[in-house]
This record gives structure tokens, sequence and C-alpha cells, in this order.
């Protein structure tokens, strides 16, 4: 009698488990086992941390939108000595230039000068046409010459800057250069050099108050 | 009958009615997009609040774009040169998560075979003949001599850089 019933057992149970259990198991696997209320807030919180993200990111968005500017900038990378015009991500104008020889001369009395290119940091200060270099101590030591007083007129050298120069403070300026075949090389004594045609360009591209980027 | 009963209850939790099963396919489609969505606006904010703090500090910082295989020096909202670089046979895109990288060490090598260490996770570098044992499995991502020699020179050890996808 048990063994009938256990047999009657098998052959009720056995088909409803094959019918059964892939529902059980399709419930364990797919979202069918959250139950629905729990699904929709969870769906609910999903929705209230987009919206706050997106809040949140538009705020600062224009927080640095607020920061941005359509100015003009000036670049000059003294590793590759390129000088560049930019605005925002554009770069308007690309020019070789000449940057700071990183030579070292010492004067007799000990008084020495480097002359590297300064970085960081410049602002135009100053926009100058035909400019007059005024010849300071270490030109005269660099050739061997007695210094003359500072209101020598032989320290006006008229034409060797170029026709513009950009003053960018401390004796620091873009200018022109005789030496244009040295462009692209550090050879000057701290100021950025370029070419005739780059210089007008920048020149009158740029303002008092232009940013200028030297690294 | 113990076992059907079992499983009966086992499915008690189920909604079986169409709309149910309807409303639950359709939250749980909403649920993916969610998350996915959720995260791509978290990776968003992270990227903007790295160029909020980088526009308040006096530091040259990079962007490196791994899809595009482009990078950025930057010096607060300013680019001061674009570049392009090849990225090593090891390296694995989907290793470098998009976020913060920091230089944590300059190596100045003979002949401008220089180096920038991000800690474990990249190197930027160009041609190096010998890479030390501890860098060998590093990716890294190799720039023009004269790219590299720019951005090396302009970043110091603690700068940061930026991973983007």
């Amino acid at each position: 009698m048990p063994y009938k019933i256990s047999r009657m057992m098998f052959w009720l149970v056995l088909p409803a488990l094959f019918l059964v259990l892939p529902s059980a198991l399709h419930a364990q696997s797919s979202p069918f086992a959250v139950p629905l209320d729990e699904l929709r807030s969870r769906v609910q919180a999903l929705q209230q941390e987009a919206s706050r993200l997106e809040e949140e990111n538009k705020g600062i968005r224009q927080m640095l939108k607020d920061l941005e500017d359509d100015d003009l900038y000036l670049v000059v990378d003294t590793e590759s000595n390129r000088l560049s015009l930019r605005q925002g991500n554009a770069v308007l104008h690309a020019a070789v230039c000449g940057s700071g020889s990183r030579q070292f001369i010492e004067e007799e009395t000990g008084r020495n000068w480097y002359f590297e290119t300064p970085m960081g940091s410049f602002t135009v200060l100053g926009k100058e046409r035909n400019p007059v270099w005024i010849r300071p101590d270490w030109s005269y030591v660099e050739e061997n010459m007695p210094i003359p007083a500072e209101s020598d007129p032989d320290r006006l050298v008229r034409g060797v800057l170029g026709k513009y120069a950009l003053l960018l403070g401390n004796g620091y300026k873009i200018h022109g250069t005789k030496w244009t075949n040295l462009l692209g090389t550090r050879f000057t004594h701290g100021c950025v050099s370029l070419g005739d045609d780059d210089l007008e360009l920048v020149y009158k591209s740029v303002k008092i108050g232009t940013k200028v980027y030297l690294y | 009958m113990v076992v059907l009963l079992v499983c009966s209850l086992f499915l008690l939790g189920a909604d079986n009615s169409d709309q149910a099963i309807a409303e639950r396919s359709v939250l749980a489609e909403q649920e993916l997009e969610l998350n996915a969505r959720v995260d791509s606006l978290r990776s968003e904010q992270d990227r903007l609040q790295f160029q909020k703090a980088m526009y308040a500090v006096d530091s040259k910082y990079l962007v490196l774009n791994i899809s595009a295989r482009t990078g950025q020096l930057l010096y607060k909202n300013r680019v001061l040169k674009d570049f392009r670089f090849t990225p090593s046979k090891n390296f694995n895109a989907e290793q470098l998560k998009p976020g913060v990288l920091v230089i944590t060490k300059k190596t100045e090598a003979k002949n401008d075979r220089h180096a920038l260490r991000f800690g474990k996770s990249l190197i930027i570098q160009w041609r190096r003949k010998t890479v030390p044992p501890q860098e060998a499995d590093i990716p890294f991502i190799s720039l023009t001599k004269k790219d590299l020699l720019s951005v090396f020179f302009a970043v110091e050890e603690g700068a940061m850089a930026y991973v983007v996808r």
C-alpha cells in the first residue's frame, strides 16, 4: 500500500516539477524575482539620481563656461621653439621662433648672465613699432667691449629688433630678428624672436593685455 | 504533494498577470538604461570637477583621449599644446579607466629618451632603448621626440593627467 501511494505521488509530482521548475528558475535569475514594488522604487531612485547629477553637471558646466572667454592668446614652446596664436581650442597661426640660448657669460668683475627665456604666464604690456634696442651691459661683455655709460647714445640701436615688438616686462619681448636662419633654435638672449611675416601677423592680432604663456 | 506545495509557495511572489509582466519588463529595461545614464553622468561630473579644480591651480596638466589617440597640454583653461600618440602593444584601452593619473616619476635618459611615469598605470615616452624591469609590464604611449620634449619639460612630478575615452 505505501508503495502504491509512493508511485502515485511520483507520477503526480514529476510532470508538475517539469512544468514548474523552469518557471521557478526563470523567476530566480530574472527581474521577475524582484517584487514589483521594489523594482518601481529602484527605478524611481535612479531617475532621481540621474536628475540630481544632470542638475549638478549643468551647474559646473555653467561655472566653467563663465571662466572661459574668446580672447586670443599666445603660447611659446621653448623646447620645440614654436609660437602659436590661439583662441579656445583652435590654433589660428603657428610660427617657428627663437628662444633663449641657455648660455652663461661672466664678466671679469664676477657679474654674470644666463640667457634663458622666462617661463610662465605673461601679459602683453606694450606694443612698439620700429622698436629701438637699448644695448644692455652683457652685449658689450659678450663682444669684449668697454661698457659705456647708461645714457650713452651708442646703446641705442635701430633696426635689429625688426619692425614690431611686444613687451612682456623685465626687458623681455617678442620681436623680429636679423638671424632668421636661426629661427627654430635657441639663440636669443632671452627674448622670443620671430620672422618678419609672423611678427607682423602676431603684432596685428594681439592687443595690450593679451595673455602669453611661455613653457 | 509536498513538492507541489513547496513549488507553489516558491512562486507565490511572482506576479503572473500579463500587465505585471509587461510592467516588469519595461521597468527592467528602464533600470538598465538609467544605470548606464547615471554611470555616464558620474563620469562626466568627475571630469568637470577635475577641469574646475585645474582652472584654479597654477599647474600645467595633460588630457589624454585614449580612443582618439590625442592629447593636450593645458594650463588653466588654455591649451598650450596638442599632440598625437601611439599606444604600445600591451596597451589595453579598457584597463586604463577614465579619470585622474598623477606623474610619479620623470626619468631623464640619454639622447632625449625621457619618460613620464604615472604609477603602474601608464608611461609616456619617446623611443626608449632600455626599459627597467619594473616598468616592463606598464603600458606606454609614444609621442614624437619633439612633442615628448615639450611635454616632458613642461610638467613636474606630481602634475596630473586626465584620461578620457
